[in-house]
C-alpha cells in the first residue's frame, strides 16, 4: 500500500514504474525470453545511470548508500515489469556480500564498477537445494604460495550468463573463504540451465582454478557473516520482486473479470469469483505489509537470528502469495490464460522462478520454525 | 488524571501489567465463557474508580484518551492477564456513538452512567429475519406524543440478560425509497414495560445471548440518537472500529498460546508434519500483526478507516478458527473431552477456543459479507 511510503519513496516508486512503462514493456521481455537471453546491455546501462544498481553501494564507492527499503521499491517495480536483468542478484546479493567483505582495493573496485554498470559481479555460493548459508559447501580452496587453487561446482547462479566474474565461496580446511574469480579464468566454465521464465541458472564449474592471493575478499567469520547477511537481504528483496509480480498479475485478473462477459454479465459479478479474488487480495496485502515491516527491520541491523527469521517470514508469505495469485490468474482468464500469448503466463512463470530461488516457501517456513521454536508471539 | 500517552510504551505496559496481575480476581482468570455482570461487577468498578474503565474514550468524557499504540498495549495486557470480556457494549459502542453522533444532553446523562457501571448496554441490531441483510430489519418505532412506541424483536443480543439498556435500530419510515433509509437509532431502558427476554443457549452450552421482544415499548423522543431516519449512517460509522477490534491478533493469540502449550506437553514439536502446520499458523498470525499495525497506524494519523479494514476481520477470525481446529487435532483422543484436560503440568480446555472462535466469522457482518464488501468497494468488481 503506497500510502504508507514516504514522499521520497513514492517518487522512487513512480520513477521505477515509469521505467518499466507500468508493465507495458512486455514485448522486450518476451523477445529476450524466447532466446533464453536475460540481459540487455542498454537496459543495464540505464539501470546504472538511474543509480539503482548502486542503491546499496556505499557513497565512497559511487553508490547511493541507501537501504533495503529503497532496494525493495526498485525490485518491486522491476518485478511488476518482469524485467529479467539480474537486479537483485547483482545490486543486492553481490553488493551486500562485497560490502561485508574485508576492505581491499579489489573490493572497492568491484563495488564501484557494480554501481556504474561497468562490472557485473555475481555471487556463486550454492551447491545444494534448500541451503541457506552455504553450510553444505564442498568447493575447496587449497592454499599454495601466492594464493589458492579452487575446485567445485556451484549451482543456481542467477545472472551468470551476463556476469564478468564470480564471488565464489570455498573452504580452505574448515575455514570459509570468499574469492574473486573472473569468468574467463582458466578452469572456470559456465553452463546455462534454462528456467521456466526464460532466464537461466548458471552452473559454474571450477577445476583447479588458480586464484592469486590479492583476489581473496574475505575469510572465516568475515566471509561467513558477509554471506549470511547478503543472503537474508537478497531473500527480502526477492520478496519485493514477488510483490511486484503478484500485484500486476492480480490487476490483470481484476481487469479481465470486469470486461469478460459470459451468461450476459461480466464474470466479475459472480460471487464465487469475487470471493476468490478477495481472498487473493488479502494474501497480497499481507505480503505487502510483511515485506515493508521486514525491510525496515533489516535496515535497523538486527542480530543474525532475528534477521534470518524476518527474511524467512517475508519470503515464505511473498512466495506463496505470488504463486497463488499468478496461478489463479491463469484460471480467471480461462483458456486464454493457458496460451503463450497471454501475459499472465509470464507472471506465473516469473513467480515460480523467484519463489524457487534462495529458498522457497516451504524451506523458509522450516527455517523459521527452527529459529523460533517457542512461538511467534513477539512477532504478532 | 495522568496523561498516559506521555509515558513510554514499556513503562505504561509495566504499570498496566502489574495492576491487572495483582488486582484481577484469580478465580475468573481465563474463564472459558463470558463473565456475567454479577461476576465482573467488582472488577468493573475497580477499573472505574482508577479511571481505567474506558481506555478508548477521550479524557474529557472520563476515558483514558489512549493513543492507538497505548490502547493496543492495554488490550494485550488484558489478554495476557486472562481478564475475560465484560459486558462492554457501552464502552465500545454506545460511548463512541454518543460522543460522535449524540447531543449534549444524551452525553451528560448516559456517559457518566457507563463509566460508573450503572448503565450496562446490549446491542439491538439483528432480527430473526434480518441477519446478514441487516437493513431489512422490521422492528418499528412510531411517534406518539413525547415518545416513540417500539414493536418487534431483536435476536443474538449478547448479555441482554445482564443489561440495563439496549440500543436499537428500528424502522421509522416504511415508505423510504431504499431499505437503508428510514432506519433510526434509539436508546431504550430495559426496565420499560413491554420488554421481555428469552435466553438462548449457545453451542457450548452457555447462555450468553438472548432474544428481546418489544411490545408497545415507549422510549422518550430525547432518546433518538442523531437525525430521524439516519440511523443506518450511525451504525455504519461504527463498523470500522468494530472490525479493527475483531481483526486484532488478540483472540487468535489466545488459541496459539494453548496450542503451543499443548504441543510442548505432548512432545509434538518432534513431529515434522505437525511443526509444518503449526509454523504456517504462527506465520499467519505474525503476518496478521503486520497488517493490523498498518491499520492502527492509519487511525493514529487521524485517517478514517475505509472498507479495506474488512480484510483484517476475515483473516483474523479465519486464522483463529484454524488455530482452534489444530488444537483439537493435536489433542488426539482428548480433542473430544469437554472441560479442562490435564496434560503434563498443564490443564488445557481444548474445546473452548473452538467454540469461542465460531461466532467471529458470523457476527459483525459474516466473513462472506466482508468479502462482498471488499469485492465491491475495494476491488471495484461489478454487481
Amino acid at each position: 500500500m503506497s500510502e504508507t511510503l514516504t514522499e521520497h519513496a513514492a517518487l522512487l516508486a513512480q520513477s521505477v514504474g515509469d521505467f518499466v512503462q507500468h508493465g507495458a514493456d512486455l514485448p522486450r521481455v518476451r523477445a529476450l525470453a524466447q532466446n533464453h537471453a536475460e540481459f540487455d546491455a542498454a537496459q543495464w546501462r540505464q539501470l546504472a545511470e538511474l543509480g539503482w544498481l548502486g542503491v546499496l553501494v556505499p557513497e565512497s564507492c559511487g553508490g547511493l548508500g541507501l537501504g533495503l527499503a529503497e532496494a525493495a521499491i526498485v525490485a518491486e517495480g522491476l518485478g511488476r515489469g518482469l524485467v529479467p536483468e539480474p537486479y537483485t542478484a547483482v545490486a543486492v546479493l553481490a553488493a551486500r556480500t562485497l560490502e561485508g567483505a574485508a576492505a581491499s582495493p579489489l573490493r572497492d573496485e568491484l563495488l564501484a564498477g557494480l554501481a556504474a554498470g561497468s562490472r557485473l559481479p555475481v555471487l556463486a555460493w550454492q551447491e545444494q537445494p534448500d541451503d541457506f548459508s552455504g553450510l553444505q559447501m564442498a568447493t575447496t580452496a587449497t592454499p599454495f604460495e601466492g594464493g589458492f587453487r579452487v575446485s567445485g561446482e556451484k549451482r543456481f547462479v542467477i545472472g551468470a550468463t551476463a556476469a564478468d566474474g564470480y564471488v565464489v565461496s570455498a573452504l580452505a580446511g574448515a575455514e570459509p573463504q570468499l574469492l574473486w574469480i573472473p569468468r574467463d579464468a582458466a578452469g572456470c566454465s559456465t553452463a546455462a540451465q534454462p528456467l521456466a521464465d526464460g532466464r537461466c541458472y548458471g552452473s559454474v564449474s571450477l577445476r583447479d582454478v588458480v586464484v592469486p592471493r590479492e583476489q581473496l575478499l574475505a575469510s572465516g567469520a568475515t566471509a561467513r557473516g558477509a554471506l549470511d547477511r547478503a543472503l537474508d537481504h537478497a531473500a527480502a528483496v526477492t520478496s519485493a520482486e514477488l510483490v511486484g509480480v503478484m500485484k500486476r498479475a492480480h490487476e490483470m485478473s481484476l481487469d479481465y473479470m470486469k470486461t469478460r462477459v459470459q451468461f450476459g454479465k461480466p464474470i466479475g459479478s459472480f460471487q464465487v469469483l469475487q470471493h476468490r479474488a478477495v481472498d487473493l487480495h488479502i494474501q497480497q496485502e499481507l505480503a505487502d505489509a510483511v515485506l515493508r515491516e521486514v525491510v525496515a527491520e533489516l535496515d535497523a541491523g538486527p542480530d543474525p537470528a532475528a534477521r534470518a527469521r524476518a527474511a524467512s517470514r517475508a519470503k515464505s508469505r511473498c512466495a506463496e502469495a505470488a504463486l497463488a495469485i499468478t496461478r489463479a490468474a491463469i484460471q480467471f482468464h480461462g483458456a486464454i490464460g493457458f496460451t503463450e500469448d497471454c501475459d499472465v503466463g509470464l507472471y506465473a512463470k516469473r513467480a515460480m522462478t523467484l519463489s524457487a530461488w534462495l529458498g522457497n516457501g516451504r524451506a523458509h517456513r522450516a527455517r523459521y520454525a527452527r529459529l523460533s521454536a517457542p512461538g511467534a508471539r513477539e512477532a504478532a | 488524571m495522568s496523561d498516559w500517552n506521555a509515558l513510554g510504551d514499556e513503562a505504561f505496559r509495566a504499570e498496566v501489567r502489574a495492576f491487572f496481575e495483582n488486582e484481577f480476581p484469580a478465580e475468573y482468570k481465563f474463564l472459558p465463557r463470558r463473565m456475567r455482570w454479577s461476576e465482573c461487577r467488582g472488577w468493573y468498578l475497580k477499573l472505574s474508580k482508577k479511571g481505567w474503565i474506558a481506555p478508548n474514550w477521550p479524557r474529557e468524557h472520563g476515558g483514558m484518551g489512549l493513543s492507538p499504540s497505548k490502547l493496543l498495549i492495554y488490550y494485550e495486557e488484558t489478554e495476557r492477564a486472562g481478564v475475560g470480556r465484560m459486558p462492554d457494549q457501552g464502552l465500545t459502542m454506545v460511548g463512541p456513538t454518543l460522543i460522535r453522533f449524540g447531543n449534549d444532553a444524551q452525553r451528560a446523562f448516559f456517559l457518566p452512567k457507563i463509566i460508573a457501571g450503572e448503565a450496562i448496554w446490549c446491542q439491538g441490531y439483528s432480527e430473526p429475519n434480518a441477519g446478514s441483510d441487516l437493513a431489512s430489519l422490521r422492528t418499528e418505532a412510531v411517534p406518539d406524543g413525547n415518545d416513540y412506541v417500539i414493536n418487534g424483536s431483536k435476536i443474538w443480543t449478547s448479555m441482554a440478560h445482564d443489561a440495563t439498556h439496549i440500543y436499537v435500530l428500528a424502522r421509522t419510515d416504511k415508505a423510504a425509497r431504499k431499505k437503508q433509509e428510514g432506519i433510526s437509532f434509539f436508546l431504550v431502558d430495559m426496565k420499560t414495560p413491554g420488554i421481555t427476554l428469552r435466553t438462548i443457549r449457545n453451542i457450548a452450552g452457555h447462555e450468553e445471548f438472548c432474544q428481546v421482544f418489544f411490545d408497545n415499548v415507549r422510549t422518550p423522543k430525547e432518546n433518538l440518537v442523531g437525525e430521524l431516519h439516519k440511523g443506518w449512517t450511525i451504525a455504519k460509522g461504527l463498523l470500522g472500529f468494530e472490525r479493527l477490534n475483531i481483526g486484532s491478533p488478540r483472540r487468535p493469540l489466545q488459541a496459539l498460546e494453548k496450542l503451543e502449550m499443548l504441543a510442548q506437553a505432548r512432545g509434538l514439536t518432534a513431529d515434522p508434519a505437525f511443526v509444518e502446520r503449526l509454523t504456517q499458523l504462527q506465520l499467519d498470525l505474525a503476518d496478521l500483526g503486520s497488517l493490523y499495525r498498518r491499520f492502527v497506524d492509519k487511525v493514529r494519523r487521524g485517517e478514517a478507516l475505509g472498507p479495506d479494514v474488512s480484510m483484517l476481520k476475515v483473516w483474523s477470525m479465519d486464522t483463529y478458527q484454524r488455530l482452534s481446529e489444530l488444537l483439537i487435532e493435536a489433542a488426539g483422543e482428548y480433542g473430544a473431552v469437554e472441560g479442562e484436560v490435564a496434560m503434563g503440568d498443564e490443564a488445557i480446555d481444548v474445546l473452548s477456543p473452538f467454540y469461542n472462535s465460531r461466532p467471529g466469522t458470523i457476527y459483525g457482518g459474516s466473513n462472506e459479507i466482508q468479502r462482498n464488501i471488499l469485492a465491491k468497494y475495494v476491488l471495484n468488481l461489478p454487481s
